[in-house]
Parts: C-alpha cells; structure tokens; sequence
C-alpha cells in the first residue's frame, strides 16, 4: 500500500483481499485438478472463509469513514493509473451480501449438481465468478472495474452454457453474451469520457460526495469541470454508455430478453448469477456513479425501470416455466430498483437490491429443488415432460414442506407482505415514488400508478407459482395415474441454505420494526443527510391499500388455481397471447435486429464472394492473362526471335552445307558462277 | 597479220572449252586435262601479249614457268590419282568422299 | 590474206575442235589423244605468235612429259576405269551438264563481249612497245634473249622453280610410293 494507512484500516484492507482472493485460489485449484469431488468443498470452504472475512470487513468498515488503499499500477504519458481497493458502505454491502448469497449456493450446489459429470467444472467456474464478483464490488477504479465487469459477464456466459452439449444453452449463452457485449461497449464509452473530461479513472476522485462529478455542472449546453469544458452531448453519451451496462447487466428494456433464457444454466448459478448478484451489479455501478446522473436522465432512468418492471411482471402472470417466472420476476425486480434509482431513491434502491438477492435467491433455489424432484420423477417413471413446467405440478407442499415454507416466505417477501423484508424494501420505493410523482406533472404521474399495478401483478403471479405447484393435486398424476412419487425435501445441503435465507427473508435481520422501512439499518446508512422525515401521508396509505389489495389478489388466486373458480379473463385473448409471447420482444429483435444483421451478413457475405472475391478472382485472372500472355510473348517472341535466329542460323548453315558437298567440280562451278556474276555485274554498272 | 584480239578470243575458247571439261567429266584424268587445257588458254594469252615485250621477254618466259608448273602439277595430280586409285577402287573424284559428314 | 592468218585459221581451228573433241567425247583414251591434238596445235600457234622456244617447250613438257604421264596413269588405275567407261551412256548431252555448258557458254559471251569491246592492240602499254620498237619481228631469234633473262633478271623466279619442281618430284615419288598397309 502506497499510503500509510492507520494499522486498522491496513487489516480491513487485507482481509478484504483476501476475501477477493480466496475464491480465486480456489479456482486455480479446481482448475488444475480438473476432476474430482473434492472441487465442491475446496470452493465452499473457500467461499466460506472469504465470507468470515468479508464479515469482518463489514464489521470493521460499515458506517466507517471510507478507506481507499492504492498502489500505482501502470504509466502512460503523464497518467499514472493507480490500482487499489475502495471500501466504503457500498462495496463492503455488497462483499458481504455476495458472499452470504454466494455461501448457501455453494453448499446447495454440491447437492444439486452432484450428479452432474461437470461437478469439477462447475465449481470451478463458480469460483472464478465469486472472485470476478468481489473483485467487481472492491475495485477503485474504472479500468479495473471494466476488466471485472467483462469477467463477470464472461463467467456467466460459462455458466449459462454449463451444459453446452445442449443447443438452447448455446444459444442462450451466446444472446446472453451478445447482450452484454452491447452493455459492455456503453460501459467502455463512458469511461473513455469520463476519462477524458475528468483525467483520472478514480472511482473515489470521480464520484465522492465532493468529487470531481459533484463539482462539476451542466449550463448552456457546455459539461464544466473546473478549467475543463466540453460539449454537454459527451455527458449525455456517458450517461446513455453507462445505462446500457446497466441495462445490459442488469437485465433491463431493452436489453432484458438475455436473462430469460439464461435459464438455461444449472439452477444454482440462476439462484446465485441470474437472480441475486449479477444481474445486481448493475444497480451497483449506478450506485457506483449515480452522482453523474442529472435530473432529466434520472427521470429516463425512473421511466425506463418502470416500464421494465411492468412489462417483465405483466410477462411473468402468464409464464408455465417455474424458471422462467422467476426470471421475469427478477426483471421486475431490477426494474424497480432502477426505477428507485432514478426517482431519488438511492437508499431504497440498494435496500431492495439486499432483500431482493435474498428472497429471489431463495425463491430459485426453491425451484430447484422442485425441478429436481421433478426430474426424479421423470427419470423414475421413465417419462418425456419438462420439469420446469408449473402446469405437471401441483400439491407439493405435503411432500415437500420445508421447501414449501419457504418458498412462502420467499413468496411473501417478493410480494411485499409485512414482517417479511419485502415489504421493507418496496414499499420505501412506492411511497417514494408518489412523494416524487408529487414534484412533476404529465406523464411522469403514471410511473407511482404504474408501480403499483406491477406490485398487484408481482402479488399474482407469485401467488400463481405457489399455488400451481404447491396447492392442489399432483396434475402429472392425473395424467399417469400409476406414477410412482417419491418426491421429498432435499437433503440437508438443500434444506439449510434455504431455511438460512428464509430467515434472512424476515424482517428482524433489517429492522426491528418490521412496518417503517425508515428504520432499516441499511436504509439509514445510504440516506443523504437532507432526509425529509414523513412528511405527508402516503406513508400510512399506500402501504395499507397496496397490501390489501395485494391480499385480495393473492386470495383471487387462491380462488381461481387451487378452488378451481372460473378465471374471468379468458386464456385466448391477445392480452394473453402478448403477455405469453413476452411482448414479442425475442420476436420483434429477431425481426429488427437478428434478421437484418443476418440479412446484412448474407449480403455482406455474397458481397464478399460476389464482389471482393469476384474483384480479387477477376485481378487473379487479369494477372493470370497478364502472366499467360507473358509467357506467351516468353515462348512466342523471345524464345521465337531466338528460335528465330538458330533456324537463320540452321538455315544458312544448311545453306551453307549445301555447298560443302564434297564434290569438286560442284566448287568450282560456284566459284565461276560468282566470278561471272561479278563479272557481268563489273561490266552492267 | 594477226591481231591480239584473235589470240584472245581463241584462249577464251579453249578456256570455256577447258572449264567445261573440268567442271562436267566424272573422271580425274579428264578433269586434270580440262585444267590442262585452261592452262594452255593462258599461256596463249601470255606468249600473244609476249610478242610485244622484246627485251625482257615476260611474256614468254612466264609461259615457260607456266608449262614447268603444269607439269609439276600433273605429276602431283596423277600421282594422287593413282593413290586414291590404289585406296578406293575409282578415280571419280564425288565418290571419293570418306570424310564426307 | 596472209598465209600466216590462214595457219593461225587452221591451227585455231585444229586446237579448238579436238578440244571440243576432247570435251564431247566419253572415250578417255581418244579425248586423251585429242589432247594431244590440242597441244600441237596451241604449239603451232605459239609459232605463230613468233614464241618458238615456248612452243618447243610445249611439244617437249606437255606432249613428252605430261601426255605421257596421264597414259601411265591411265594404265595403271586399270580396268575398271575402262569398264566404268565402257558402261557410260552414250549421250553427248547430260542434262546433269546442263548448268555447267551453261555457265561455260556465259562466260565465254562475257569474255568474247569483253575482248571485242576492248581493242587488245590499242592498249597504251601496246602502243608503247610499237613505238619503242620493242617488238618481237618474225626475223629475230629469241632463244639467247631468253636464255639471257632467266639468268639474269628472272633468276630469282627460276630458283623457285627449280626448288618447286624438286618439291614436286619428291611429292610425287612419295605419293606414288607402294605403301605397306595400302
């Protein structure tokens, strides 16, 4: 460390890197030990001392003045580029809360995959990505950021296509990565101009409460840093760049339709990549930088997220696979915390990133442990059907009750039901959202009321996934009636990381009173200092009308799937067809941007074969003529003029041959032929 | 009295006569005679134009070496003859043509 | 007409037709006996051009020596030679002889234009011996004249001759000589 740090802050600075580094031993190892069992333990136990230390690291540093260590990494011209950890409220959250997500995945995963030949390689790449994710989080500078950012996404994209033997995976990995490449290069343009307005990548420089972003203004269309001025458009490219990264990692419209099909991956990685820390570190670059974001594109944010959190929960209502409601879900989810970053509610925002990784988290490894014993089934009776169908389950919850208590509480806490952290988190976004709706007009009045529609659809299709799968009667019975269930709870590296986060799902770990989100500990830490206190109403009312009415459609569901009420919406309308198909997003960018890339591509193709390789053929020929004719005017002319010459040469030495016949007299004739020739000629002239 | 130009054109007979004989007849000994007969065409022209030469007598002397190389000359020749005789059976001269390529 | 320029008539006529003779016939013994012919003719000539001694020479070398000479060899190359005549076709003209009649005949139209066209008696050099009276007269008897000159002002050609003739000798006594493998 190049500065001389108390001895205190010295240790929390090790113990952190030590939680980064940890994880990546452990890949290392597994990497070189390619096959084994033993790869499981060596990650959790990894995983689990990084989580000792990242504890002690929150401990040490929650609250406390930030520490931001350095050494100099690498020079170029007069920039030196300083390579260090910065810990503040914000990483160390996060360090902890990926490894307290990251540390029952593990542990559940060595269950789940199990059987799975890739056991060795999946923990392998699970390592690699617990280190991109921690070092992601610690990281101070934008360069490193960058490079741990495409780490992240390039592990996910290993885990998406864990099974790559299967063609969807393949290609859900490869829309997955294509997705976050569009992100990655508006990461990369943002920091270009942030580099190049500010001179420095330093995350700490660049957006600490008096950093070089906060004292910098936008007035009459110039971006002002001190003596450094430049058009205000490059701001709003830096803007744009980074929320496509967000967008990208975070899943958002309209770079969303990646996550759905990233499902595909083993449903550990889901619980742990796709649900609860991936896709949240789009959330934690906003945090990260969310002091460049001026109003107006605070309010792009608001509007995006909104959108986002409608559609994905409108899709999620009529989705059959467990995953893939989930997955839609989490969309939401992120929706919201995107959206709570841009109305102004930063604290809530991370608040709901923590609960929200917990409650998800679980909900996904919930639905693993269903799809397993679905497989089971399947396997067992020796049948073709799709596991993550919600619609072959059905009365679970006798077979399985651990799993289902709590997935009701996952449930609950996703819905937003008081005593569950849920509530805690979302509901300090709804009523924000009002109090904020309170300070615009127009459209922006939609976005509060938006928000609560997408909670009543959350409360749905939630209530729908539990109902379907744990209510009721088995349906693959019904079908089969001689289908042999030995369906049961995991064993207990299924039952203690869920049980772990179910309790983490309630609200004494966030605040003792389990009605006022304002009393989270979490929440308080992020607060500006110019908090406003309740100062009006809608902290009472909207809490109380959203969750009664939340009651009320979790009842209506209750009423329609497990009482077996007529739906009053009909299944065959083009509401329905619009919320199935998923809005026709994968439809619409396979029209507007696959096909015509494709389409492009071909042309470019045949433009290649026909015209460049035409043009290429055409000189090949022209040079094969050229050198044809060379060798022609080679062989005809010069080899001709030489040929040429030795018949001359031939000729007249056969001419001349022709005299040497031997025959005297034959001389002598010639001879007087010549002198009577020379003669006649001396006399003629 | 007999003018130059008689003798002239009588040892350009006889030349025209020699070369003929030379140049046609397929054996040696005639060949050599046709020579013989040019020679004598020459010497002709040499004693005609020696008449006017009193004094030193050019003309008539030159005659003489003429006739005393002729003579050297067929003996050479006629001793070849016999030679290529005694070698090749025949003395006509385009059969004798063993370095022909 | 002169009896001279009736002779120098004869005698051309004598020379020139056994030398056609000579050169019409296939008969190697009479063309050789024409030659002969020939020879005293051009003899008388040479008289007649007022060169005794040379004409003596000429019946002495030529028809003593040479003549002689030709006979031996004829002789002596044998029968085949004669059997080889003897089969020759008859034919006075051949038209393998066409080309070489042809080009004898031009060049004797050549030389007889080129003698009529230069008058032989007007040369100056002529011209000058006529009046420096350097000319030889029917009445003057060359031989001492002649024996005189070769002594004197050709000795040096003499010799070489002489030295030439010995060459020819040896040459021909060698070239005549029976060889051992021949």
């Amino acid at each position: 460390m190049a500065q001389t740090l108390p001895y205190q802050q010295l240790t929390t600075c090790y113990y952190a890197l030590t939680a980064v580094v940890l994880p990546v031993l452990a890949f290392a190892v597994n990497f070189f030990l390619k096959k084994g069992k033993a790869a499981g333990w060596i990650s959790t136990i990894a995983i689990g001392a990084t989580t000792v230390f990242a504890a002690i690291v929150f401990k040490q540093q929650w609250n406390a003045p930030l520490i931001h260590a350095t050494i100099p990494w690498f020079t170029i011209g007069g920039t030196a580029v300083n390579a260090g950890i910065l810990l503040n409220n914000l990483s160390v959250l996060l360090l902890l809360l990926v490894n307290v997500i990251a540390l029952p995945v593990h542990i559940y995963s060595m269950a789940y995959m199990s059987h799975d030949e890739g056991f060795s390689r999946y923990f392998t790449y699970l390592s690699f990505f617990c280190f991109s994710m921690l070092a992601l989080v610690v990281v101070d500078n934008l360069v490193l950021f960058y490079a741990f950012w495409e780490l992240v996404g390039f592990s996910s994209y290993l885990l998406i296509g864990f099974w790559f033997t299967r063609d969807k995976a393949v290609q859900a990995n490869k829309k997955a990565f294509i997705m976050n490449r569009i992100g990655d290069v508006g990461l990369l343009i943002a920091i270009m101009v942030l580099f190049s307005q500010y001179h420095t990548f330093d995350l700490n420089a660049l957006f600490s409460a008096d950093g070089l972003v906060a004292n910098s203004t936008l007035t009459n269309g110039l971006w002002i840093n001190g003596t450094s001025t430049i058009p205000a458009v490059w701001q709003y490219l830096a803007c744009a760049g980074l929320f496509l990264a967000v967008a990208a990692k975070s899943a958002q419209f309209p770079l969303h339709t990646w996550l759905p099909d990233a499902m595909e991956g083993p449903t550990s990685v889901s619980a742990l990549i796709h649900a609860a820390t991936m896709v949240a570190a789009g959330i934690f670059l906003l945090g990260r930088v969310y002091p460049l974001f001026s109003v107006h594109e605070l309010d792009a944010l608001a509007i995006i997220g909104c959108f986002t959190a409608f559609m994905a929960a409108s899709i999620a209502i009529t989705q059959n696979d467990l995953k893939r409601i989930l997955a839609f879900s989490t969309i939401s989810q992120l929706g919201f915390m995107v959206m709570a970053m841009g109305i102004g509610a930063y604290a809530s925002s991370l608040f709901h990133l923590v609960t929200h990784a917990f409650f998800k988290c679980l909900l996904f490894l919930v639905a693993g442990a269903v799809i397993h014993e679905m497989q089971h089934i399947r396997d067992e009776n020796k049948l073709d059907f799709d596991p993550q169908n919600i619609l072959y389950m059905g009365g679970l919850r006798r077979k399985m009750p651990i799993t289902f208590i709590t997935a009701v509480i996952a449930g609950l806490a996703l819905v937003g039901l008081p005593f569950t952290s849920g509530y805690l988190s979302k509901d300090g976004i709804l009523i924000q959202a009002f109090e904020w709706s309170d300070t615009k007009a127009g459209v922006f009045k939609i976005i509060p009321i938006l928000t609560l529609i997408t909670s009543w659809l959350t409360a749905f299709y939630v209530a729908r996934l539990v109902f379907k799968v744990f209510f009721g009667k088995f349906r693959l019975s019904e079908v089969n009636p001689g289908l042999k269930l030995h369906v049961h709870d995991g064993p207990w590296k299924f039952n203690v990381p869920m049980i772990f986060l179910a309790i983490c799902c309630l609200f004494p770990v966030f605040s003792l009173n389990p009605f006022l989100y304002e009393h989270a500990w979490i929440y308080k830490s992020f607060l500006p200092s110019n908090f406003l206190e309740r100062m009006n109403p809608y902290h009472t009312i909207i809490p109380i009308a959203l969750n009664i009415l939340s009651l009320l459609v979790i009842y209506w569901a209750y009423a329609v799937y497990v009482l077996d009420k007529k739906l009053p919406l009909k299944q065959n309308n083009w509401l329905f067809a619009f919320s199935y198909y998923q809005w026709y997003f994968n439809e619409a960018y396979q029209k507007v941007f696959v096909q015509p890339v494709l389409a492009i591509s071909t042309g470019l193709f045949a433009f290649d074969r026909k015209g460049i390789d035409g043009l290429i053929h055409f000189f090949n020929r022209i040079i094969l003529w050229v050198a044809k004719l060379s060798a022609a005017i080679d062989r005809y002319v010069v080899d001709g003029f030489l040929h040429f010459v030795v018949a001359l040469v031939r000729q007249i030495g056969n001419f001349a041959r022709s005299f040497q016949t031997g025959r005297v007299q034959y001389y002598l004739l010639t001879t007087v032929v010549a002198i009577v020739a020379w003669v006649i000629l001396k006399i003629l002239i | 009295m007999i003018s130059l130009t008689h003798y002239l054109l009588v040892g350009a007979c006889l030349f025209c006569i020699g070369l003929y004989v030379a140049l046609t007849k397929r054996n040696a000994i005639q060949i050599l005679i046709g020579i013989e007969l040019m020679l004598n065409a020459g010497i002709l022209n040499l004693v005609a134009f020696g008449k006017f030469d009193k004094a030193a007598n050019g003309g008539q002397l030159f005659a003489l070496f003429a006739i005393v190389l002729a003579a050297a000359t067929t003996a050479v020749a006629l001793a070849i003859i016999l030679n290529v005789y005694r070698r090749y059976k025949t003395i006509d001269p385009n059969k004798v043509d063993k370095l022909k390529g | 007409m002169s009896a001279a320029q009736i002779l120098f008539g004869l005698m051309s006529f004598i020379a020139l037709a056994s030398a056609v003779y000579v050169a019409a016939s296939n008969n190697l013994v009479r063309s050789v006996f024409m030659f002969f012919v020939t020879l005293f003719a051009l003899a008388g000539l040479y008289v007649l051009a007022l060169a005794d001694f040379v004409a003596v020479t000429q019946i002495v070398i030529y028809v003593g020596g040479i003549l002689v000479l030709i006979l031996f060899v004829f002789m002596l190359s044998g029968r085949e030679t004669l059997e080889a005549m003897q089969h020759q076709p008859k034919r006075l003209w051949k038209l393998a002889n066409l080309p070489a009649f042809l080009i004898c005949a031009l060049l004797l139209i050549v030389l007889f234009n080129l003698f009529m066209n230069t008058n032989a008696d007007a040369l100056p050099w002529i011209k000058q011996a006529v009046h420096n009276n350097d000319v030889i007269k029917a009445e003057n008897t060359m031989t001492e004249n002649i024996g005189i000159n070769l002594m004197t002002r050709y000795l040096l050609p003499f010799e070489v001759i002489s030295i030439l003739l010995l060459m020819a000798l040896a040459g021909a006594a060698h070239l005549s000589r029976k060889e051992a493998g021949a």
